[in-house]
């Protein structure tokens, strides 16, 4: 039973790789949902937990392009032990350093992505798609941490209308 | 058994990172049996059904577009055909036109209202042409159904046509069937009626009234009505005809003016 929320959760990100990744891209900026949501595990989660949720969702997010799936599992297993270290080693208490943390995962994942795809074009990448992937998905993880810490909750928002 | 469940119990973290291991060498290793297999899997379970939702999405909205061209086109075809039909009905006329004699020694001047001057029933038109073209006072106007009415002022450009239906124009009738002759009137009141008709008149509702050619106005012949009801009372003197004019007033729209004559 525990694992039912995990298997919502590749199903969730399966929905936005088809779906709502195109849909919500502004101005070559997308959202980065596999690393948040494998950063978020990694971060509250045990280590066992993180390895496998993290070799899931790589399977799933290198399933459109099958090439680059030994490269996703790399690229986000490796980074998620690394987040897993250093949330059990150091004290994250605010959200500044989980996102510092979550925006190094997202930085790491989406340069190497670039660099994969085309080492050529890898600058340009970076400025035309890498930052602007990196800032949207910091706001959407900045979102949803405020979540997890209950500085935004529905009672608020509702307060708010 | 149970040493193995010990040993695994005990080295529970690198079991896990063990088999991770043999399952990212898999996955590297062998591009064209595992990779496949295990992408097809995913994408079976996680994919398809959002893959299906999106095909949906993307048809809708294609119907959606299709359905708004569609209707554009239909308003479109719509407007033409209304046009078409017009023009068909403007054409039928014309054919009309073409086979309609005037009475002897007169031609026909085809002539558009302008202005239909309309109390309860439309009593006067303003007619696009005038003494420019040749049109005179009490010229007879008609159009393909019968007579309409009369010339009654003129401008060089325009002229005003006094209906049948003003109570104040009157026209000498003939019963076509008894060749006897009356006098057409209209009242908001009656409606048109044939005044001055004997009671022992053999008149039937069906007999068609022309114009007797009486007055010199209007020639012999125009028709204008058909008798409606005829009653008459007991110790009458005259009989009470109601007719329906064979022109419908309320949807005249080319006129032609009766020129010549024996003048």
């Amino acid at each position: 039973m525990r694992i039912i929320p995990y298997i919502l959760y590749l199903f969730l990100l399966a929905f936005h790789l088809t779906i709502f990744k195109q849909i919500t891209s502004a101005y070559g900026g997308l959202i980065d949902l596999s690393v948040i949501m494998i950063a978020l595990v990694a971060l509250y989660r045990s280590e066992t937990t993180t390895l496998w949720f993290a070799v899931c969702a790589a399977v799933i997010a290198g399933s459109p392009r099958l090439d680059m799936m030994p490269w996703e599992l790399l690229m986000l297993v490796i980074p998620a032990l690394v987040v897993n270290q250093i949330s059990v080693r150091i004290n994250l208490e605010s959200i500044t350093s989980r996102l510092i943390i979550v925006g190094g995962f997202l930085l790491v994942h989406q340069a190497f992505s670039a660099l994969i795809i085309s080492a050529r074009d890898f600058f340009y990448l970076m400025y035309s798609s890498v930052l602007p992937t990196l800032i949207y998905s910091m706001i959407v993880a900045w979102i949803i941490f405020l979540f997890i810490d209950g500085r935004i909750t529905w009672k608020k928002i509702k307060a708010l209308f | 058994m149970t040493w193995f469940s010990t040993v695994f119990q005990k080295n529970r973290r690198f079991a896990s990172f063990g088999l991770a291991a043999v399952f990212f060498m898999l996955i590297a290793f062998s591009p064209n049996v595992i990779r496949p297999l295990v992408g097809n899997v995913c994408s079976s379970i996680f994919f398809y059904p959002f893959a299906e939702l999106k095909n949906y999405i993307l048809d809708l909205q294609h119907v959606s577009r299709e359905n708004r061209s569609l209707q554009k086109q239909l308003t479109e075809t719509s407007l033409q055909l209304d046009f078409l039909s017009e023009a068909k009905r403007e054409n039928q006329r014309l054919r009309e036109v073409i086979g309609f004699d005037p009475p002897e020694n007169f031609r026909l001047v085809p002539v558009k209202i302008v202005t239909l001057r309309q109390e309860k029933y439309p009593i006067a038109a303003v007619i696009n042409k005038g003494s420019l073209d040749s049109l005179t006072i009490n010229q007879p106007v008609i159009n393909r159904f019968g007579l309409v009415g009369k010339i009654r002022e003129i401008m060089p450009d325009f002229a005003t046509v006094t209906l049948l239906t003003d109570p104040s124009n009157a026209v000498s009738g003939r019963v076509t069937e008894t060749r006897e002759i009356g006098i057409v009137r209209f009242s908001a009141e009656k409606g048109m009626y044939l005044d001055n008709l004997p009671a022992d008149s053999d008149i039937e509702p069906g007999n068609l009234v022309i114009s007797s050619g009486l007055g010199g106005v209007y020639p012999a012949g125009l028709a204008v009505a058909i008798v409606d009801s005829v009653t008459a009372q007991r110790g009458d003197i005259l009989k009470t005809v109601t007719l329906k004019p064979t022109v419908n007033f309320f949807e005249i729209d080319e006129l032609y003016v009766l020129i010549g004559g024996n003048k």
